[in-house]
């Protein structure tokens, strides 16, 4: 079994990975919520992280959590995309599932006829679910937890942290 | 799950744990780390639902 958590564990040593190197954990952490953990020789904890990220999101589409569409005149909803991407190709996955497409933004006036766009209507129907503001709590949460694993899995890999 | 009370437990312990192992201090110091930061959530989260009583919507 895979020691963890020491500095001298597999692929954990103090001495920075190369940039190549590092660049290709974080592609892999944020594909996966924990991988780049386990590739940097913190097996147990990358479990532990993608049990803990995985669950999240998984709590957020079982409460009809709102995937997020970003509105040119709405900020805030930009922050709110970025969030749920950061749990990686879930999310894209997610949007296909709920939208049919994969979805980010609201449609531009005009081509949904004057009609509500499809997927705005998808969306606020999701809202509607009296658990939908604990699902959309769960999806932000994994997606800045995952945000947040890529900032350690940097630190480890350029030798910042153990 | 339509719990409010149990969202809450469940949401403090899911954080809770991830900033636990987040953290690097030792195992005694990031268990009582992860016990402070889901009270604080826990009982935090009570405090202001008790001091909102007086203004139901």
């Amino acid at each position: 079994m895979a020691k963890d958590d020491g500095p001298e564990s597999a692929g954990g040593s103090r001495r920075p990975s190369s940039v190549a190197r590092t660049a290709a954990v974080l592609i892999a952490a944020w594909l996966l919520p924990g991988l780049g953990h386990v590739l940097l020789g913190r097996v147990r904890r990358g479990v532990l992280f993608a049990v803990i990220v995985i669950g999240s999101f998984a709590l957020g589409m079982a409460h009809d959590g709102r995937l997020a569409l970003r509105d040119r005149q709405a900020f805030l909803t930009s922050l709110q995309v970025v969030a749920n991407a950061g749990v990686g190709p879930a999310d894209l996955a997610a949007r296909i599932a709920v939208y049919g497409e994969a979805a980010y933004a609201v449609p531009e006036e005009g081509d949904a006829g004057g009609f509500e766009p499809r997927v705005v209507r998808i969306m606020r129907e999701r809202s509607r679910s009296a658990l939908s503001a604990y699902g959309t709590a769960y999806l932000w949460t994994a997606g800045l937890m995952n945000l947040l694993l890529l900032f350690d899995a940097w630190d480890i890999a350029r030798g910042r942290r153990d | 799950m339509r719990s409010h009370f149990l969202h809450l437990l469940l949401y403090s312990t899911l954080v809770s744990a991830f900033f636990l192992l987040l953290s690097r201090r030792g195992s005694k110091e990031r268990v009582r780390f992860g016990l402070i930061l889901w009270s604080a959530m826990v009982f935090g989260a009570l405090a202001v639902a008790f001091l909102m009583l007086p203004f139901p919507r």
